[in-house]
């Protein structure tokens, strides 16, 4: 039982050592003098890397152009969230069952759908713009949000919101009133969801649009790599600070994200 | 719209009082209503491109021109092609691999951060840290590691005395990004199959150990059976998106060396992004959803199989 427990310690470190290992390696590199990426190289910490990808100004356009995308998208699909999974937790119509398309179309590859949208937008007019960008990330993120969001309202007992109704609240009021403030750590964790997976998303940005002052921050690293070849120590310095938004706010949310993407996904 | 006549007999409220006529007209209508945004983007951007995808796929010319009408052309093209064969050859070694090195590293990560207490979340929290990063934030770490100058090589150099050019020779630029998927897919996957483990009794466990059952017995007849759904979710999220990925291979390899990583995806990537060439990519991603039908047919058949057992 005892080589059991510390086996299962010892699994615990390798496994553990494979998911940080990039991560410390990209930290230690970007920290070193260019061309000092060798295995034992060592050598004095410094910030010059840092220094020099920040002071680069395309850098804050990207990321500017990240909050915009991340902020507007989650600022519209979270209320088309709200009211569609209100509606398919707590009634009942003819057609309801069509909701299953609403966890089969995330199925669905994006990449697929991409094609045919690059000619709708040229023609919308929203080809080379970040409306474009948002428009697809709200696409491809609703379907899967409806769902997580119509599990969230669902564990919300009934009486509560019966009670309010019986007090003269009409369903929209009782879905203000009470559905809303009581499903908060839920809508978190579908906003963090949406934020997430639109700031590390490339693809749409790259699919939508032409002009570097549009790029998004993980379009611009992907320029980066092509254009910086191997100065590992500013890409890796770029990537740690991409990388930082998203890994705090999974940090601090994550026990409602998972929950959320458990009852998103297994139902 | 599909509907039963127990379903319309009861439209409105699942349970509680019907109100006033007036009153129940209006929760007839009001879930339509919130759904309608949904349902109209889901229409308007998801089933409708999907549709013209298909129609998009019998086409020859670029954007700009007359379109012609090719039929089955441009899959007669691809099949074709020692170049979309090997397409395909690279999307099924890339899945093969990823799932490979990724399921079993995910059911035992599972046990573990299961099996305790305290320290689990802990873990767990750490071991989602690969899901939550951007693919290309990966493939920069992934590409610092294995690069010539990089840990991975000079380690692999000093114990066999050869050479290791990852992102040179197409057998270690296959492997390389396969390592990197499996990383980043081997959490969801962990997730999902410790969520299936929380929902089996314990007392299963002890009854069988009472009846002198190994620990494998246990795993054969207890724990696997159990989690076969949650699997059977993992296995098939993780083959989707691994089939449809372009993002993170683009970012490590362009799709090369030559045509080495170059997977249906990154194809369709380049000819869509890259070149615009609206008539193939249109094809190669109709033959991308109709990949990713036969492997949910066939983990479908599998899992039926298993139950039928």
């Amino acid at each position: 039982m005892k080589t059991r427990y510390s086996l299962s310690w010892v699994a615990i470190g390798i496994i553990s050592l494979i998911v940080l290992g990039p991560f410390l390696w990209g930290l230690k590199t970007s920290l070193m003098a260019p061309l000092n990426i060798g295995l034992l190289s060592s050598g004095r910490i410094h910030l010059d890397n840092y220094r020099y990808i920040l002071s680069r100004p395309e850098l804050g356009r990207y990321i500017l152009n990240s909050i915009k995308v991340a902020a507007a998208t989650v600022a519209i699909v979270l209320p088309m969230a709200v009211a569609g999974g209100y509606a398919l937790a707590r009634y009942d119509f003819p057609g309801k069952k069509l909701s299953v398309l609403l966890i089969i179309l995330p199925l669905v590859p994006a990449i697929s759908v991409l094609v045919p949208m690059i000619i709708y937008l040229r023609r919308i007019g929203l080809f080379n713009t970040l409306a474009g960008v948002v428009l697809a990330n709200i696409v491809f993120n609703t379907p899967f949000v409806v769902w997580m969001v119509r599990g969230f309202i669902a564990q919300i007992p009934r009486e509560i919101e019966e009670a309010a109704e019986m007090d003269g609240c009409s369903p929209l009021g009782a879905l203000a009133r009470v559905i809303i403030p009581l499903s908060v750590p839920g809508l978190i964790a579908s906003g963090i969801f949406v934020l997430i997976g639109t700031w590390n998303n490339y693809l749409y940005a790259f699919a939508f649009t032409t002009s570097p002052d549009l790029r998004v921050l993980p379009q611009g690293m992907l320029a980066f790599i092509g254009s910086w070849g191997t100065n590992y120590g500013g890409l890796n310095a770029a990537a740690l600070v991409a990388m930082l938004p998203p890994m705090i706010l999974f940090l601090i949310f994550q026990k409602w994200f998972i929950q959320g993407m458990l009852a998103g996904s297994s139902r | 719209m599909e509907s039963t006549p127990a379903s319309s007999a009861t439209a409105g409220r699942v349970s509680g009082e019907r109100g006033s006529p007036a009153a129940f007209w209006s929760r007839t209508r009001l879930p339509y209503l919130l759904l309608a945004p949904t349902v109209l983007v889901v229409f308007a951007f998801l089933i409708w491109p999907i549709l013209s995808l298909l129609f998009f796929s019998t086409q020859s010319t670029p954007i700009g021109d007359k379109p012609t009408f090719v039929g089955t052309g441009n899959f007669g093209l691809l099949f074709a092609e020692a170049h979309f064969q090997g397409n395909l050859v690279a999307s099924l070694e890339y899945l093969g691999g990823v799932l490979v090195l990724s399921v079993p590293l995910a059911y035992f990560a599972a046990v573990l951060i299961s099996s305790r207490g305290g320290t689990a979340g802990i873990f767990r929290t750490l071991f989602l840290l690969p899901w939550v990063t951007a693919p290309v934030v990966s493939a920069i770490l992934f590409r610092t590691m294995v690069d010539a100058d990089g840990p991975v090589p000079t380690v692999l150099a000093a114990m066999t005395g050869k050479e290791w050019l990852f992102l040179v020779r197409s057998n270690l630029s296959i492997l390389t990004v396969i390592l990197h998927s499996a990383w980043r897919s081997f959490p969801l996957e962990m997730l999902l199959i410790a969520a299936g483990l929380a929902t089996i009794p314990m007392e299963l466990y002890e009854s069988a150990r009472v009846d002198g059952a190994s620990e494998w017995t246990q795993f054969r007849y207890i724990t696997f059976p159990l989690t076969r759904r949650q699997l059977f979710i993992a296995v098939l999220l993780i083959t989707i998106f691994t089939l449809q990925d372009s993002e993170s291979i683009f970012a490590i390899t362009r799709g090369g060396p030559g045509y080495a990583t170059e997977t249906v995806g990154v194809r369709l990537f380049k000819e869509a992004f890259i070149y615009s060439n609206m008539g193939i990519s249109s094809a190669i991603g109709v033959i991308l959803i109709l990949l990713c039908i036969v492997f949910l047919a066939l983990y479908l058949r599998i899992l039926g199989r298993g139950q039928a057992q």
